[in-house]
């Protein structure tokens, strides 16, 4: 490349490039390849430092020999390949990059794979329609002189326990009669404040007993242990509850229970990103204006407060909004305000960015021409600018509402509102069923909206 | 020498774009194919190199059947066939010598053209190509910083690098203005007295009468007209194609 | 009109249920803004450098009574405690003075007695500059034997050495790394993979046939179903499979960008001009060659934007997935968070914000130069 008259001496070529990589090519006036030598050998060279294994050394030595014998064949008129110093970076920046993210594909293990899809395949969004049947009976705990009957009757269903009272830890003998026949009926506890306690193994599982051919049952439990938890004086008798419940089919659907929560949660998750990206839009216009370059850079201080809101914005837009929701969560506490504030912060710094640049790109022409037939200031901003930015304001508004809607799904980890809300404490407790329900309701809502907002941009544009 | 014989074609949507279309073409003549938009020019075309298989008839150059040619044999064929097309058809964020030099890929070895290795010889060839339109200087640049006579120009050097027998030239100027018209039509006209058989489609008339040895006429897929360019004057051109003709000058001028 | 009243009507209706929904309170926004005060000012004084501390006893002795000792030389420079008067009779009272000890710290003035017992005399605290005044009894404990008075001592810790860099800094840095290759490596992965895919997904390439529709809409739809999920809902699952670290992070980053780089590439694929296909194929050459000169030449610029667009993001995304466990910078500051270590927390915060911030740069720039 180089021809005879500026050709250099190979060996302070040579020389050069040994002492500082590139600086033989700049010598031979090859400034560009000079700069991709440093700047990729530096590079290289700080990735191994950082990681500090021996082995990676390799490669900056690699490509220190190959620099020197470039720049020595540079002298000579000849260009080397860059094939080798290329690939000895990628094969350190992609060696090391495996090691440190800690690829390990042994952990990927198909059964417990299988253990989260199969709950997976079947949402937790609607469930049987039933109706219920229930009775409960009253037990003193602990026992005092003359307890009153443990018995109940609510619409000819009986219930009554054995003795009257008990202690925690003591058994008792409950039977219920005039239930449905042959099914299966949960029976649990309930304290005087009306806690609810498990009496199956444990004191952790439901105790489900089935009914006989005549719709009794009779069973034993014992007084869980934390029936007197929460009482305000442990000795003293107070009346507690055992209930007998049975659920049966009624034919049909309705929604569960989390189902209802999926539905709140994407409620939530719409109005949230609805109302960031509409208050960001406000906030958005006028600040778009400061930070529009052909409008500010008229003198010294509108052109400094172009640079102070630019920088400003470049700071927020890279705070992502769930950080941002951290420090709102603490002053509004939870829920979808706080996901609203943090969404439409930084929506505010993305939209005034892209209308900025809207600003920046208006065409004269039309201003010019909207002016010369004698219109007003009023006049030409309405007929000369405002047709020219409102549809790529409006396009991109749409554009931030379909990325609102989908960082509003995950705004609720940190207790901003929303299905995210929901969905992280679903995954906490392992009820994949539900949260195989919200990732459902995210994917329909998602997909509709985007085309949706697909079609109305089309038209924009 | 090009034969075709009663070649038709129909598309699939039902769209009769040539019916039973006769001509022959002597070696060393410039053919000029003249009719409106959509009578088949096109069709007509890329039925010779079979960039469009026809559906009936038979094309015969140099008595070897190009409809019956094998998929080996058609690559052949066709490194023989060069084309200049109306959109010039060149790779715009690749170079222009990158673009010249894959005229070559018939002739090159498999291989080393798809990691981008040329010999040097086709390289001289290209820069000699180039030199011949006069934009050799221009061969480092991209394809889309030339103009569109320029990037015609480059149309035509890519056609030449397959040191072609017949060069099929699809509307060439039909992008250009009527100055440039004629600066690409003088280099196909060039090539033509070296002995190259050029078939070319055009619609303005004056152009036919400067250029062609020859011409045939279509009308809706039909051969309406063949004959010498002296033949075809406007009133017969207003017989052939009735009041439409007077869009055609239109358009021309 | 009644169209257009009606779209009115709609657009109030929802806004009013969206307001309601979202419990929207300014009021509180703004009444409630001081509880952030901490946090914000921690996030703003980053943890970024310390001086190693050394703990030195200052002591000035104090003849009690006077005369039963050698009182103190007068020291006008340096840490040093100064007591109101230079020696006192047993229970007088006297206001002893420190100055140039370490700021804003609690002090303990202590008798430090001939025969070495100690005994606390007072507590209070320093200033902004590193004083502190307090009152102290002459305590008759505190007499002086044999000529030998009792002293005044303060604990007071001197930084010794230069500044370096904290240990939160030092996590941080090497939380970012690992932030950045995991951006790297989902990014890479997903290339590979949706470069292939994407021509599936592109209609002018697949879509012929029954068989070729079949594919082609099966790919769209994976691209967009998948494309609805925020990275962070999609690094749940894979959390929930693989444990939680940086591997399944990168795993999920990777299947989301597969789908979105694949949406992309399969529409610049869609984009491409024809016209130089018919040309290659005119010239003879075979269909391999046809592809490498007249399609990748019109794909490539925009494939790479895309990648390094979506780097860009991936960065990005990186910083966060960490929230739900998906390890790099995200993970460091939910920790820190969540331990209340709001100047920790603030180090990554402004580490997010440069890197960030350099990515999006280094990504325009490169982006304008390839189109």
């Amino acid at each position: 490349m180089t021809d005879n008259t500026t050709r250099r001496s190979p060996f302070l070529s040579g020389l050069f490039s040994a002492i500082v990589p590139g600086a033989g090519q700049l010598y031979n006036g090859q400034r560009y390849r000079a700069t991709a030598i440093l700047v990729g050998a530096l590079v290289v060279l700080g990735m191994v430092v950082w990681y500090g294994e021996p082995f990676w050394y390799i490669s900056p030595v690699i490509i220190w020999l190959w620099n020197i014998w470039d720049a020595v064949s540079l002298s000579a008129g000849r260009t080397r390949s860059i094939l080798a110093p290329v690939l000895f970076s990628l094969l350190a920046t992609y060696g090391i990059g495996w090691q440190v993210v800690q690829i390990n594909f042994k952990s990927a293990s198909i059964e417990r794979a299988v253990q989260i899809v199969r709950p997976m395949l079947r949402p937790d969004f609607v469930t049987l329609r039933t109706e219920k049947n229930s009775i409960w009976v009253p037990v003193q705990v602990p026992c005092a002189p003359n307890p009153p009957k443990a018995e109940n009757e609510i619409n000819g269903i009986k219930a009554f326990a054995t003795p009257n009272c008990a202690s925690v830890g003591e058994t008792v003998i409950v039977s219920a009669s005039g239930l449905w026949p042959d099914t299966e009926t949960q029976v649990w506890w309930q304290t005087p404040i009306g806690d609810p306690k498990m009496l199956g193994e444990n004191e952790a599982a439901m105790l489900v007993i089935k009914t006989d051919s005549s719709g009794s049952l009779t069973t034993t439990i014992r007084v869980p242990s934390t029936a007197l938890a929460a009482a305000p004086d442990p000795t003293l008798p107070f009346q507690h509850r055992v209930y007998f419940e049975q659920f049966r089919p009624i034919g049909g659907f309705v929604i569960s229970s989390n189902g209802r929560y999926v539905l709140q949660g994407m409620t939530e998750t719409l109005a949230l990103a609805l109302m960031a990206t509409t208050l960001s839009i406000f906030l958005a216009i006028p600040i778009s204006f400061l930070a529009a370059r052909n409008l500010m850079s008229a003198n010294p201080l509108t052109f400094g407060i172009y640079v102070v809101v630019r920088t400003i914005l470049n700071i927020v837009r890279s705070i992502e909004p769930l950080i941002v929701a951290i420090i709102f969560v603490v002053i509004v506490g939870l829920g979808p305000f706080a996901g609203v504030i943090a969404l439409a912060i930084h929506s505010v710094a993305a939209l005034a960015k892209l209308y900025s640049e809207v600003i920046e790109g208006i065409d004269p022409g039309p201003i010019e021409a909207v002016r010369a037939t004698g219109a007003t200031w009023v006049q030409t901003v309405r007929y000369g600018v405002v047709p020219q930015i409102v549809p790529p304001f409006t396009a991109f508004t749409i554009y931030r509402w379909d990325i609102n809607v989908r960082s509003s799904t995950i705004i609720g980890f940190v207790g901003g509102g929303g299905i995210g809300f929901f969905l992280i404490q679903w995954i906490q407790i392992n009820d994949l069923r539900a949260v195989s329900a919200a990732f459902i309701a995210i994917a329909v809502v998602v997909i509709v909206l985007d085309t949706i907002s697909a079609k109305v941009r089309e038209r924009l544009v | 020498m090009l034969r075709v014989e009663h070649l038709s074609k129909t598309y699939p949507n039902g769209t009769r774009a040539l019916t039973d279309v006769s001509f022959e073409v002597a070696d060393g003549e410039f053919l000029v194919v003249i009719g409106l938009s959509g009578s088949g020019k096109s069709t007509l075309l890329r039925c010779i190199n079979r960039l469009i298989d026809p559906t009936e008839g038979k094309i015969f150059w140099d008595n070897i059947d190009i409809t019956a040619a094998t998929p080996a044999d058609l690559r052949h064929i066709r490194r023989n066939i060069g084309m200049v097309f109306q959109q010039f058809n060149l790779v715009k964020r690749s170079s222009v010598m990158t673009n010249v030099l894959s005229g070559r890929l018939g002739y090159a070895n498999p291989w080393l053209s798809l990691l981008g290795i040329w010999p040097d010889e086709d390289k001289k060839r290209a820069i000699k190509a180039l030199e011949r339109v006069g934009i050799a200087d221009k061969a480092y640049n991209r394809a889309d910083a030339l103009s569109g006579g320029q990037q015609q120009r480059v149309g035509i050097a890519r056609a030449l690098m397959q040191e072609p027998k017949l060069i099929l030239a699809d509307e060439p100027v039909a992008s250009l203005d009527p100055v440039l018209s004629h600066s690409i039509l003088q280099y196909l006209e060039q090539l033509n007295k070296e002995g190259i058989t050029v078939i070319c489609s055009l619609h303005f008339l004056d152009l036919v009468h400067r250029y062609a040895t020859r011409v045939i006429a279509l009308k809706d897929g039909i051969k309406v007209f063949e004959g010498s360019a002296r033949e075809i004057d406007r009133a017969k051109f207003k017989e052939i194609y009735g009041e439409e003709a007077q869009e055609v000058r239109a358009t021309a001028l | 009109m009644t169209r257009n009243a009606l779209i009115i009507a709609g657009l109030v209706v929802v806004y009013l249920a969206s307001y309601r929904v979202t419990q929207i309170d300014f009021v509180k926004l703004i009444s409630e803004a001081p509880k952030a005060q901490t946090i914000v000012r921690a996030f703003l004084t980053p943890d970024l450098f310390v001086r190693d501390f050394e703990t030195t006893t200052i002591r000035v002795p104090f003849p009690i009574p006077c005369g039963s000792a050698p009182e103190a030389d007068i020291v006008s420079s340096g840490p040093r405690l100064v007591p109101s008067v230079k020696c006192a009779a047993e229970k007088d009272k006297f206001t002893l003075e420190g100055f140039s000890l370490a700021p804003n710290a609690d002090i303990v003035v202590r008798w430090h007695f001939p025969d070495d017992r100690v005994l606390t005399a007072a507590r209070t605290q320093t200033d902004d500059k590193g004083h502190f005044s307090v009152a102290v009894d002459a305590k008759p404990i505190a007499k002086s034997i044999n000529g030998v008075p009792s002293q005044l001592e303060v604990d007071t810790n001197t930084a010794v050495g230069g500044w370096k860099a904290s240990q939160s800094l030092k996590d941080v840095m090497q939380e970012i790394f690992v932030t950045i290759f995991m951006a790297l490596l989902s990014t890479s992965a997903a290339t590979i993979i949706a470069a292939p895919l994407s021509f599936l997904a592109a209609s002018n390439i697949t879509k012929r046939g029954v068989f070729g529709a079949a594919v082609y809409y099966v790919t769209r739809s994976f691209f967009n179903l998948i494309r609805s999920y925020d990275p962070l809902v999609m690094a749940t699952v894979f959390g929930f499979w693989l444990g939680f670290g940086t591997f399944p992070g990168v795993l999920a980053l990777t299947v989301v960008t597969i789908a979105s780089l694949g949406k992309l590439f399969s529409e610049a694929v869609e984009n491409i001009d024809t016209g130089p296909i018919e040309a290659l194929t005119a010239t003879g050459s075979n269909r391999l060659q046809t592809v490498i000169y007249s399609v990748i030449p019109q794909i490539v610029p925009d494939f790479v934007s895309y990648i390094i667009y979506h780097w860009d993001i991936n960065v990005r995304i990186s910083t966060i997935i960490g929230f739900v466990g998906g390890g790099g910078i995200g993970f460091y500051l939910s920790q820190r968070i969540n331990g209340f270590e709001y100047n920790k927390a603030g180090t990554a915060i402004w580490a997010i914000v440069i890197v960030v911030w350099a990515m999006d740069f280094l990504s325009a720039e490169v982006r304008k130069r390839l189109t």
